[in-house]
Order: C-alpha cells, then structure tokens, then sequence
C-alpha cells in the first residue's frame, strides 16, 4: 500500500493545513493563494477517487489515526457510500470554489478574502471529516467545525442580515450539538463505546436492557441533525443564512452543509442503530413524515417569496425533504432514491444560487418581479436557471427525475402510494415558482430596466458545467445508482 | 419507592438533564443575546457534567497507571479526555457567538433580539 | 426491409429535426431564406423518410431496440409496428404542410427565428413519441413535445397568450406527474414499461386502477379529454394558424396515441373489460363529445369554435378506444388520420382569412367566400367532412365508429354521434352558408361600412393555399371509398392492436 494507505486522513488533514497556510500566503503571497486553493481540492477530488478504486478493488477499509486502534483511537472508514459523499463534496466544492474567485471581489473586502479561503478550506475539511468518520465523538468535532465555518463564512460579509441570520444559525446550531452531544452520552453510558461499529455491535444486545436511553438518543440525534440539517419544523435559521450570505457561501450551504448532516443522520441511523430498534418505535415514519411536510411546505413557502434568494432558500426546505423521506422509508430504493438527490440537489442548488449570483452581479436585481425580461440580457445565465428549475420539478433528461423515480419506487415498494402523491404535488408547486421566473425572464414584453454589467467568463463557464452536470445525471445515471446500489445494499 | 430510589441513585444525571432543559430554554425564549450564549454554555456544561459522572468511578482512582493495581480501580480516563475537547470546542463556539454578538451591537445600539426587530420594522 | 434499416430509419427521422434545430437557429442569423428553405428541406425530409417506411408496415414488420440503458432495467428504446407508422406519416405529413404555410403566414409575424426552430424541434419529439419503445422513452418526449409546444402557443406574446400559454403548462405538469405516476406503477407491478412485452399488468388492483387513471390524466389532458380540457380552448386559438393547426391536428393525436398504447400493451382487451374500465372511457367520451360540440355552438371567435371542436372530434377517437372491437378501433384511427386532415384545413383556412383580413368574429365573415373563394372552398370541404357528409372521410370515420357500437351492442353510441353530427352541422353551416350567400358586410348591419360591397378576389398566396388545397384533396379521396391506403392502414392496425400488439 506504502503512502496510499494514508488517503483518508490526507483527506481531511489537506485542508486544515491550507486552512493555516490561507492568511499567512495571502499576507504575502497573494497571488498563490487562489491556484493553491484550486490545487488542494482538486488533489482531494483525486485521493477521492484513488480511494473509489481501491474501494471497488479491496473492499471498505478502516484507518486508524495516530495507529491506535479503536475503541480509543479514532478511526476512518471508506467504504462506498463515504467515498460518493465525498466525490459530490469534492466536485461540487472545487465547482463552487472556482465560482467564488470572481464572485467575492463583489461581495467582500479585498482584505477579507485570504479568511475566506480559510473558512472554505476548514468547511469542506470538516465536511470530508463527517463523512469519513466512524467515530460519534470526531463526529461531534467535525460538526463543530463544520457549524463555526458555516456560520462564518455567512457573517464575514459583515453586513446587519448576515451577523443576525448567523447568529441565529449559530445558536440553533448549538442546540442541535448540545443535543447531539447528550444524545452520545446516552449511547456511551449504555454501551461504553463510541466507535461506530463496536456501538452497533453492542447496542444489540444493551437495546433490551436500556430501551429508553436509546430511544432518547435516537430521538435527540434526530432533533440535532433535523435542526441541521433544516428537517421541516426545526428549518427557521435557514432562509435567512442561506439568503444573505454571499452567493458562494450560500451555494456551499445549500448545496453541501444540510446534505452532509442528513448524510450522517443516515450513518447513525442505518450503521450504529440496530434494525431491531428502528422496528419497536415509529422513528422511520416521524423522519419520513417531518420529510414529506418539509417537500410541502418548503415549497409552500417558497411560493410566497418575492426576493430570489430567499425563495432558492425555501425550496432547499423542500428538497431536504425529499432526501429525508428517503432515509425514512427504510427501503433500498428509497434510499437510492435519497442519496442521489444529494448528489443531484447540490449540483442544482448550487448551481441556481451561483446563476442568482451571477444575476446580482450583473444587474444588483435580487426581488423576482423585477427580473422581467433578464433572459435577453443574461441569455445563458437564465439558460442554466431554467436547467436547474427542470431539475427541481423533475422533468425527464434532468437528475431529478431520477432520485424521484427511486424515491417513488420506494414509495410503491412499501405499498405507500399516498407519499408517491406527496412528492408529486411537491413537483407540481416547484413548477408553479420556478417556470414564471424563467417564462417571464425569457418572454416577457418589454425591455428589461437595469443596466447590466458585462460577466467574467469563468463565471459563465462554472455555469455550463452545472448545466452539462444536470443533464449527465438525468441520461447517463446508470453508473452513479449502480455504484449507490453496491453502497446501501448492506443496509437491507 | 423505587422510582425515588434510582433518583437518589443517580441525581447526578437528574442534575446534567435539568440543567440542560435550563439552558435549551433560555436559549430558545429569551430575547437577549448575551443571555442566549451563556444559556448555550449552560447547556453544553450540563452534558459535560454527565460526560464525566458517567467515567468516575466511586472510590476509583486516578487513571495513573501503577503495578499491582487491576483496572477496575482507575476511573475511566476516557469521558474526562473527550470532555476537555469539548470544553475547547464550547469555548471557540462560545468566543465566536460573542463577536457576533459584539458586531451586531455596533450596528444596533442593543444585544435584544426584540429591540432589534422593531428598529427594523421601523426602517 | 431488414430491421436494421428501419431502425436506420427511425433514429434518422427523431434525430434529423432535432440536429437540424440548432442549424436553423444559427442559420437564421445569415439569411431568412436559408433559415426557411432548410425548415421546409427538413419537415419534407422527415415526411419522405417516414413514407420510407410503408412496406415494411404493411408487411406487418415490428421492430423492437434498446438504444441505452438510463437506469437499470429502466431504457431508451425505439420501436416500429404499423401503429407508430400511421401516427407519424400522418404527423409528418401534416406537419410539412404546415412548414410550407408557415413561409407566408409567418412573413408578418415577428420572432420568426424562435418559430422555426421551435416547429422542427416540436416534430422531432412527436416523432419521438410514435418511435418510443417503452413508456419511459414515450414520457421524455412527451415531455418535450409538450414543453416546446408552449413556446409554440405563447408566439404571439400577448396578455391574453400568456394567461392561455400559463394555464397549458400548469396543465402539462399536472399531466406529466401524472404520466410519472402511472409509468412508476406500471414498472413496480410489471417489472418493465417496455412496450415489446404485450399486456404488462396481467390482473386488476387497486393499483392497477390508479395507473390507469393517472395514465387516463396524463394523455386524456393532451387529448383534451372532458373535464382536463380547460386549457384547449385557450391555447390553441392564441398560437399562429399554422401551429393551432399542428397542435389541434397532429399533438393532440399523441394523447390519443398514449392511451391505445395503455390499453393494447398496458393492460389488455380483457382486462379493460373484466374490470369495466371501458365503461369509464366511455363515459368520459360521450360526455366529451356532446360538451364539445354544445360549447362550440356558442363561441363567436372562429379559432375558439374551432379548438371546441377538436375537443369534440377528439371525444370520438376515444369513443372507438373504449369499444375495443375491430371496427371501432378502425374508426378510432381512421378518425385520427381524418380528423388531422380536417382540422389542419379549418385552422389553415381560418389563419388565411385572418391573415388577409384580420377577421376573427363570426359574424364578420359573411361573404368571404366570394372574395376568397379557394380557402373557403377548402374550409367548406372540411366542415362537410366534419359534419359526416358521405362521400367524405368524416363519414367514413363515423360510420366505421357506429358500426362498431352495433357490432358491441350499443346503440346508445349511435345516437351520440348522431347528435354530435347535428351540432356539428349547427355550428359549421352558419359559417359556410353565409360566407357564399350573403352579401359581404351583411344587410342587417346598419354600419356595414367598414365592409364594403366587393366582389373582387384577394385570395392568400398561393404558398398558403396548395396547402389546403391538397388537404381537400385527401379529405375527398380517403373518403370516397373504404378501399384507400388510409382506411385499409387503419384496419390493419385495429386487427394488429387487437391481437395483442406485442412483438
């Protein structure tokens, strides 16, 4: 194996000494920061995808930091739903990143920026840290870091709704660990373990001696990665935080932070829970109908709302949803389901908040009705809006189609039509917001009333990308969902 | 009877989830942000404090190790290990909340939550 | 011919119109005439390629490909039998007409590089649907077809078009999801969508029923099926002629196509009628065909009554779906080769006089038929025809259909059509009879002046007349005997349907 072996822990240790190397380079080095950046999450994309070889060759592999072995020591795990997580994070980070490099000189400080390649670098770092972990208590610290950065990279822009909207994040977000937190010492009492898959194997038997300890557990890690993750009636922080921070920061928010804490629901729900527990008491379904009314009334919402970022906000209320009523179906294909919209919604998302970024750096336009008529000035931009807005209601040829033909084959293989009409009418108010905004760009009669600044090209060009994505994962999905399948075929 | 016992037997767990309920509370209702960010601490203290009673061991030493002695004697050195990073977690999240807290008194003139929603409504 | 070739084939007539979109597009940036010229070249071109394929059909070849797996055990696949053959000679057909018309018409027009593009592409996905080789290829270019025939009804981009082209898109969601829906059951209980299967779902449930109906949504919508029919009215008389033509003639026919695909290879003729769903298209049929006709009675716009009876006429084609004996089936797909004639002319005729004169009231159009006389001609031909004159294919349809309701013991249908017949001659005789009778302007007007009393012609262009000249012409020829290529296709393919219409 020889240098290989350490992958995973490269990973994540990558990006922390960037993290440490950002304000010292940008101080004076200035101009290497930007390419370094670039070249870390590319050779993280990499190591991601020599590890997905040698996942496919090998089998999972564990890795032990520091050589101690667990229960003490932290461990790493690939294995092939970590390694997809992390191919969506990568990609869809070094996307956003790229974006960024011309968006930020808009929205920030000049002296601000060498920060925000430090938040950046530890955001994705620790996001890489949550889904290679098997270990409750690293989980905790990574989603620490995970929530300090998140918050951070919305408050550096230093403006009133960007300190409030954080603030708020932040403090809900501390519930959320807070609860966590109790929740894995309710764990840890019975059991006395933490690692991942000494937990499991324990609990198996501890469930018959402490049933309510566990039970509040799973009820508190529901709470905390709901809150998180925005899951329906906890999701009051996100449409502040994700429409004021600066559209890259809300880009990586709603494109990667909430899915990586429904990713690691979904670790915890389905690897250190045993199965006979999610049978006595009805977790399944309370995740499964808090996801359903989120698809609802995240798109309820989002109907209502004038400002376009706000609205993008509210729809990730929905979509979040989608990807909970996945975990919460219990079956193969629902969680294929699920798991691809991560992957397909944080494309999408991002890619809409990256084009509302482009439209504010244009024309400085943020309210919906006075978007009439962009589509003449801003012809691609709103091409790559109208692509996303097909994603969000799922039309053929786009990936949405897919995670919501999985969701809703799950749905059928459960024998539970209703929700299969649920994820429907959700399509349908997803349609009702999001066609007039790209009909009236396109086709409205008149001309439109701001002056428009011309865009960089590799602003346009991150947008194709996102476009051409889109359309990839609704023609050639085959090889992604054959791979989820391997990867969650363990689970069932 | 025995209900009251296993309280009496386990207060300090009674301890770490009333002071967590004080906490979550104060956090979610009260207006003043400075009092949110202690509550916050409060919370995060309260399950420190279980962390740690869950490790010790009544008459249990040390975890020093020295000859002779089995280890049942040593109180688990674990929990004690991982609350330290806790603690050290809690405080950056704590001093970062107090920034935050400071920045938007500059632009306010006040650290409730209430007051700040009317002066933008007034806006 | 091999079935290597007609897959050849196939793939060239999907592909061609949807490679050629992106050319017209950038063509249009040199030259209006080359941009024209290749649309023309290209809907001609699809239509030959089409025709091509005629032997192999008659010979009852049926050709079944997976081009590509998109998820696993879920393709994109084509097909040929003689059903799809009908569908898309006639499309096509159709379709070249309304490209040759579209030169003049859309002379005045403004967006014309949008149009063209637009019009090709739409002919491509309406290949595409008759080509499908499973539903879920069926759905992506039902889809697409639906999605580009909005920008196609919004041409105009008036208010009024905008309300009609936003009510139709929220229609089409609705009916895409449902279409999902069903599509999604189908492949749960059967394990496949592919229509090379047969009869997929072998026994009725409950879910089984939920399919039906989703798919009764999703294509009923399309077909303009009572009570989904809200949009019609609406879009199709604020698109240009030519392409009121295209949707009310050829795009509602895809609705109608999707559902002898539901009924033949969905489920099958025994199902339908063990679970009684028969009864439920019937019903819904009949009430469409009276409401149709009843609502077209009091429209004064011409389009508007026009587009009424569509929904009507469309109401017979699923009239002969829901009998499902042989010569209801015969009626049901001669109807949809006559009623793409028929309402190609009317709506044709109708845009040529809109064209010429701006009227689209009624009442404005006494005497046109003397200062237009060829286009009126025409319109007269296909109201006739409408009506169920015999020796014209309108009659031919109506009388297949009502043998068929005889041959199922229900009369009742009969009667239906014969009422339906009555108002259709109610609303379409006060249209011809005062356009060659009357005095233009009209006496009972006191202020006629705006019309004045002209006997001078001022025909269209020839451009937009041979269009509807030719049209007539079919109207007249597949109607005189039952011995045409048209009805003798039409029976072939009811005994094709009827014997299971798998491989």
């Amino acid at each position: 194996m020889g240098p290989l072996e350490h992958l995973p822990v490269l990973m994540v240790v990558i990006f922390f000494c960037g993290a440490f190397l950002m304000p010292l380079l940008f101080r004076w080095a200035r101009p290497i920061c930007a390419p370094l950046m670039v070249a870390i999450l590319a050779a993280a994309l990499v190591m991601a995808i020599i590890i997905l070889q040698s996942v496919y060759q090998l089998g999972p592999q564990l890795y032990h930091l520091g050589g101690w072995p667990p229960p003490w020591g932290i461990e790493l795990k690939v294995d092939l739903l970590r390694v997809y997580m992390l191919l969506v994070l990568f990609v869809i980070s070094l996307w956003i990143f790229i974006y960024a490099l011309r968006d930020l000189g808009n929205e920030l400080k000049e002296e601000l920026i060498g920060w925000y390649y430090t938040l950046y670098a530890l955001l994705v770092g620790s996001m890489a840290g949550i889904a290679l972990t098997n270990d409750l208590f690293n989980l905790f610290v990574m989603m620490e870091i995970c929530a300090i950065t998140a918050c951070a990279i919305i408050s550096i822009k230093e403006d009133r709704e960007c300190l409030e909207a954080s603030f708020k994040y932040l403090i809900l977000s501390a519930m959320g660990t807070g609860c966590f937190l109790l929740g894995v010492a309710m764990l840890y009492m019975a059991t006395g373990y933490l690692n991942y898959d000494y937990l499991h194997g324990s609990l198996v038997e501890a469930i018959a001696l402490y049933p309510r300890n566990l039970l509040l557990a799973a009820a508190l890690f529901i709470v905390a990665f709901g809150t998180k993750a925005a899951l329906f009636p906890l999701h009051v922080w996100l449409p502040d935080a994700h429409a004021s921070a600066p559209s890259p920061s809300s880009a990586m928010l709603s494109g990667l932070v909430i899915k990586i804490y429904a990713f690691a629901l979904l670790i915890v729900f389905y690897e250190v829970f045993p199965a006979e527990m999610l049978q006595g008491v009805p977790l399944n379904e309370i995740i499964l109908w808090l996801g359903s009314l989120g698809a609802m009334f995240g798109s309820i919402y989002a109907m209502l709302q004038t400002d376009l970022k706000k609205m993008l906000a509210f729809s990730s209320i929905g979509q979040i949803g989608y990807i909970f009523m996945g975990i919460g179906f219990n079956h193969e294909m629902a969680l294929i389901g699920g798991l691809y919209h991560v992957g397909v919604h944080a494309v999408t998302k991002a890619m809409l908040f990256m084009a509302a970024g482009v439209i504010i750096y244009a024309t400085g336009v943020r309210k919906i009705s006075d978007m009439d008529g962009i589509g003449r000035n801003l012809p691609l931009t709103m091409a790559a809006f109208a692509v996303g807005s097909a994603s969000m209601i799922g039309l053929p040829g786009t990936g949405g189609l897919i995670s919501k033909w999985y969701l809703s084959l799950g749905a059928l293989e459960m024998g539970r039509p209703f929700f299969v009409i649920i994820i429907l009418i959700s399509s349908l108010l997803n349609a009702v917001y999001y066609m007039p905004i790209v009909i009236n760009a396109f086709l409205y009669h008149g001309e439109f009333q701001f002056r428009v600044k011309p865009v960089p090209r590799v602003m346009l060009a991150t947008l194709i990308f996102g476009m051409i994505v889109i359309i990839i994962s609704g023609v050639f999905s085959r090889p992604a969902v054959v791979l989820l399948e391997d990867a969650v075929s363990r689970f069932f | 009877m025995e209900l009251l016992r296993n309280i009496a037997d386990n207060y300090y767990y009674m301890v770490a989830v009333v002071l967590f309920v004080i906490g979550m509370y104060t956090m979610l209702t009260h207006s003043n942000m400075i009092k949110k960010v202690i509550a916050m601490n409060i919370m995060d203290t309260s399950v420190f404090l279980l962390f740690v009673s869950v490790g010790y061991l009544s008459g249990g030493r040390a975890p020093i190790v020295d000859e002779g002695l089995s280890a049942a004697a040593y109180a688990n050195p674990l929990p004690g290990a991982l609350m330290l990073t806790g603690i050290v977690v809690a405080v950056s999240v704590t001093a970062y909340a107090l920034s935050l807290v400071v920045k938007i008194y500059r632009y306010y003139g006040t650290c409730d939550y209430d007051e700040i929603t009317d002066i933008r409504s007034r806006e | 011919m091999t079935d290597s070739t007609i897959i050849v084939l196939i793939t060239l007539i999907i592909v061609l119109p949807i490679i050629m979109t992106p050319v017209i597009f950038f063509a249009s940036r040199y030259s209006e005439r080359l941009r024209n010229s290749l649309a023309v070249i290209t809907s001609g071109l699809t239509f030959a390629l089409t025709i091509a394929l005629y032997p192999a059909a008659v010979q009852g070849n049926v050709v079944q490909q997976t081009l590509f797996e998109i998820l696993p055990r879920l393709e994109l696949s084509i097909r040929f039998d003689i059903l799809s053959f009908c569908l898309a000679a006639i499309s096509s057909f159709i379709w070249f007409l309304c490209t040759i018309y579209s030169l003049d018409y859309m002379a005045k027009e403004h967006a014309c590089s949008r149009y063209y593009p637009v019009l090709i592409l739409a002919l491509g996905s309406c290949q595409g649907i008759y080509f499908a080789g499973d539903f879920f290829s069926l759905f992506v270019f039902f889809e697409l077809m639906s999605l580009i025939a909005y920008i196609l009804v919004i041409h105009e981009e008036t208010e009024e078009a905008m309300r009609a082209g936003y009510k139709y898109l929220v229609m089409t969601i609705i009916g895409g999801l449902a279409l999902f829906f069903g599509i999604i059951i189908v492949f749960e209980l059967g394990g496949t969508v592919s229509l090379g299967v047969g009869s997929i779902i072998q026994e009725t449930s409950f879910l089984a029923l939920i399919a039906f109906i989703c798919f009764l949504i999703g294509f009923g919508m399309k077909a303009g099926m009572f009570p989904l029919h809200v949009w019609l009215p609406d879009a199709h008389p604020v698109a240009p002629s030519p392409a009121s033509a295209l949707l009310s003639g050829v795009m509602l026919k895809t609705g109608a196509y999707g559902l002898l695909r539901v009924i033949f290879h969905v489920f099958s003729v025994d199902l339908m009628l063990s679970g009684g769903w028969d009864t439920i298209l019937g019903v819904l049929a009949v009430i469409t065909i009276l409401l149709g006709s009843a609502v077209a009675l009091t429209q004064t716009d011409i389009k508007r009554r026009l587009a009424y009876s569509s929904i009507s006429q469309l109401g017979y084609i699923l009239l002969g779906m829901s009998i499902l004996n042989d010569n209801a089936i015969t009626g049901a797909v001669f109807h949809i080769f006559s009623h793409a004639f028929m309402k190609s002319i009317l709506f044709l005729a109708a845009g040529a006089i809109i064209w010429k004169t701006g009227i689209r009231k009624i009442a404005d159009m006494r005497g046109i038929g003397r200062q237009m006389p060829v286009t009126m001609g025409c319109f007269s031909v296909a109201a006739l025809a409408m009506i169920g004159i015999p020796p014209l294919n309108g009659f031919l349809s109506k009388w297949t259909l009502s043998l068929g309701a005889l041959d199922a013991g229900m009369p009742f249908y009969v009667l239906v059509l014969l009422i339906s017949s009555l108002l259709n001659a109610l609303y379409y005789l006060p249209i011809i009879i005062p356009a060659f009778f009357d005095v233009p302007g009209g006496e009972d007007h006191g202020t006629g002046d705006q019309h004045e009393i002209k006997f001078n012609i001022k025909e269209a262009t020839p451009g937009m007349l041979s269009p509807l000249v030719i049209l007539a012409i079919c109207t007249l020829v597949f109607g005189l005997t039952p011995n045409n290529i048209v009805f003798i296709l039409s029976r072939l393919t009811s005994a094709f349907l009827l014997l299971g219409g798998a491989l």
